[in-house]
């Protein structure tokens, strides 16, 4: 197992540019996912925000060509700095079946998913599940493979892990078998977690001790987080930079405390005030945005929030571009802060 | 008949003292309403007391009965008129279980609930004797994709009750049903169209029309906003809000989102395995809870706030809730709780009022300082 990273913020990991995740359908088009750009550095947490439909999750399965079919990635680079490798690899050039792809998958790049009952597979033990992971990136024999797995459920925190290495899903709870997909993830030391939705099907308590685990052994195996979330708590829990997504789009990006103490883009600001905090004085009514999320085949023309949007002005009939901020910390797509770029 | 159910409707928007005296009338016209009217009238809509109710587990192939999942143990409570009781739990801790006790979808295993100023106990009427309250306490369901017949057009959905219940019918029904439309925020054409045309908000909004349609006293909602969207869910808070103080409502809103039940609740239920373990008003529960569990559970919420995410002290609490069919002794709470003694593991600890309307199952309430939000 390699050892610990040591964790710059400066080193990127990957960079994503112009992303472009389209789903032609019968009605036409979709894009999924349109012109996103973000980096992630080694070791650092990215928050991926939004609300449902917003591309966050097809966002997270691009990078590792896992896009369902028909769907496919269109345009854009995925830049990832493989370790020892000088020459970046872009994985959208990647084909989704070839054999350097599934080197990447699990081993440099894992994901999780949601539903931890779904991801897993109910014919098999967990430690065979483990073990299989193992198996396939590493030139291991089938015992130290196995053993391997006790070892992984051991640093997850599963209780009595010899024993549980032999269970099938459906004997465990959820927030053990969340416990398991993380072990399955982590197990080959990737440079990359990707969380999506990982606490979502948790009960608080439960959703406390995964983030806490999370936290955890990034301190320890120095690997980045990209978490896809649509809950604000857990982004200011985890997150060292935060993406906002709407529509398929970056509104707006940055600091984990620029974007919830200075957002920019009226969409965050909305979010952020839409939600009931905890230990806030009790309001009558909560400031919410009108409207819903717009179907993504029939996206308002310009700016894809204008139609819900406080501030909207004639200029918003033109799509804005996503703008670094005169500090250069912060990113926005809005025709209010268009000037003050750089 | 009719003229009296235009009585009991009329008697609900008097005060008390103006009231025609009057008994409960049941459709099958005999008076057992001796027994069960109560004589004195308060405010409270509904007293529900020591609610219980076990699921049988059946094994063997002549399907013994080996034990009881305690879903609801022995829970006691009230609702005042016009107050949102919020009912707040992790999963499997019987919050939903309770709520369709209460409007008997599920029959209870035992307990009361003393429904209305008749003082009626809803539990120990027959299934006829029920159909004139069922109109008066309704329901809002979580999922909005599968709480509407995808067959059914909105004014079908909206109008079901009416015509079911038969108070209303031609144009009169059709004005009802664009009234109600209209008052949870949808528009008139959209009565014609069915539900795979609106989205997940719209759906919840359509779901709240049909639960207004027979103007009920009481709306239990069992997650009304947690498939929701961010966004949306702040649109269907001040919705219910808003309605509550239009038509005089009543909830008992249940939900395991307790930044959620802070915002629309009068008064919080927290419960775990089966029981009420704290009960007080809204605030006083989040800024000093008494129980070790609502301390845990108020600390696992990450706030959407970084600096005071950072500065504040996280308890963890450890395992997972335990099997309801095998409770723990004593206190349930006591195996992950981090001021558990050996007390809490011999004995379990009633409900107590603590101090004038918080009541605490935990004994060392007097003891512990622990911390809110």
């Amino acid at each position: 197992m390699a050892s610990t990273q040591e964790t710059s913020y400066q080193e990127p990991l990957l960079e994503i540019s112009g992303l472009k995740t389209v789903f032609p359908t019968d009605d036409g088009i979709v894009n999924a996912v349109n012109d996103v750009s973000f980096s992630i550095a080694r070791g650092q947490t990215v928050g991926v925000v939004g609300e449902s439909g917003c591309g966050k999750s097809i966002t997270g399965l691009s990078l590792l060509q896992l896009v369902p079919s028909p769907g496919r990635i269109e345009a854009g680079e995925i830049l990832f700095y493989r370790n020892g490798g000088d020459e970046p690899l872009d994985i959208a050039q990647v084909q989704p079946k070839s054999e350097l792809i599934r080197q990447i998958r699990g081993n440099e790049i894992a994901i999780i998913f949601q539903e931890p009952m779904t991801s897993l597979n109910p014919v098999y033990t967990v430690g065979d599940q483990i073990a299989e992971a193992v198996a396939l990136h590493q030139q291991v024999d089938k015992k130290t493979a196995h053993e391997r797995a006790i070892e992984m459920l051991v640093r997850v925190g599963i209780p009595a892990p010899t024993q549980r290495v032999d269970e099938y899903p459906h004997q465990l709870s959820g927030g053990m078998r969340q416990r398991v997909m993380i072990a399955m993830a982590l197990c080959c030391s990737p440079t990359l977690l990707i969380a999506d939705e990982p606490t979502t099907a948790l009960d608080v308590t439960i959703q406390a001790q995964v983030l806490g685990l999370m936290q955890e052994l990034q301190a320890e195996m120095g690997m980045a987080i990209m978490l896809i979330t649509h809950d604000l708590g857990v982004i200011a829990d985890l997150a060292d930079e935060v993406v906002v997504m709407y529509a398929g789009r970056v509104v707006e990006r940055g600091r984990v405390d620029d974007i919830f103490y200075n957002p920019l883009h009226p969409y965050t600001q909305g979010l952020l005030r839409s939600i009931p905090v905890l230990g806030r004085t009790v309001q009558k009514t909560l400031p919410s945005i009108p409207g819903t999320v717009p179907h993504p085949l029939a996206l308002p023309t310009g700016c894809s929030f204008q139609p819900r949007c406080p501030e909207r002005m004639p200029e918003c009939e033109q799509m804005p571009e996503l703008e670094i901020t005169s500090d250069g910390t912060q990113a926005v797509r809005c025709w209010l802060h268009a000037d003050s770029a750089t | 008949m009719l003229a009296s159910r235009r009585f009991s409707n009329i008697n609900r928007k008097l005060p008390s003292t103006l009231q025609i005296s009057q008994k409960p009338v049941f459709d099958n016209g005999e008076n057992r309403a001796e027994t069960l009217y109560l004589k004195n009238k308060n405010m409270k809509l509904l007293q529900v007391n020591d609610l219980r109710k076990y699921f049988p587990i059946q094994k063997g192939i002549f399907q013994r009965t080996v034990g009881y999942v305690k879903a609801v143990d022995g829970i006691s409570f009230d609702v005042q008129r016009g107050e949102t009781l919020g009912l707040v739990g992790e999963s499997g801790c019987g919050k939903t279980t309770a709520g369709r006790c209460l409007l008997r979808l599920i029959p209870a295993t035992s307990g009361s609930f003393i429904f209305g100023e008749e003082q009626v106990d809803l539990a120990k009427l027959t299934h006829r004797e029920m159909q004139p309250f069922r109109k008066r306490i309704q329901m809002i369901f979580q999922d909005p994709h599968a709480s509407l017949n995808p067959r059914m057009t909105v004014a079908d959905i909206v109008g079901e009750p009416m015509r079911v219940n038969r108070t209303e019918k031609g144009t009169a029904l059709q004005d009802r049903i664009v009234e109600l439309l209209e008052s949870v925020g949808l528009r008139s054409q959209d009565m014609r169209r069915y539900p795979h045309a609106f989205s997940g908000g719209q759906r919840q909004r359509i779901g709240i029309a049909r639960a207004l349609a027979l103007q009920p006293e009481l709306i239990v909602a069992d997650e009304p906003v947690s498939a929701l969207d961010v966004s949306v869910q702040a649109q269907i808070l001040n919705l219910l809000a808003e309605l509550r103080e239009q038509f005089n409502l009543s909830y008992i809103f249940i939900a395991h989102d307790l930044s959620v039940v802070e915002h629309i609740s009068d008064r919080v239920a927290v419960m775990y395995l089966g029981k009420i373990v704290e009960i007080s008003d809204a605030e006083t529960l989040y800024q000093s809870p008494q129980h070790p569990y609502t301390e845990a559970l108020i600390s696992a919420v990450p706030l959407p706030d970084p600096n005071a995410q950072r500065k504040r002290e996280h308890i963890r609490l450890e395992g997972d809730v335990p099997d309801p069919s095998q409770p723990p002794t004593g206190c349930y709470f006591h195996p992950r709780c981090r001021y558990a003694t050996d007390l809490c593991k011999q004995e379990t600890p009633k409900l107590r009022e603590v101090t004038p309307g918080v009541q605490v199952a935990c004994h060392h309430s007097d003891t512990l300082e622990l911390q809110g939000v």
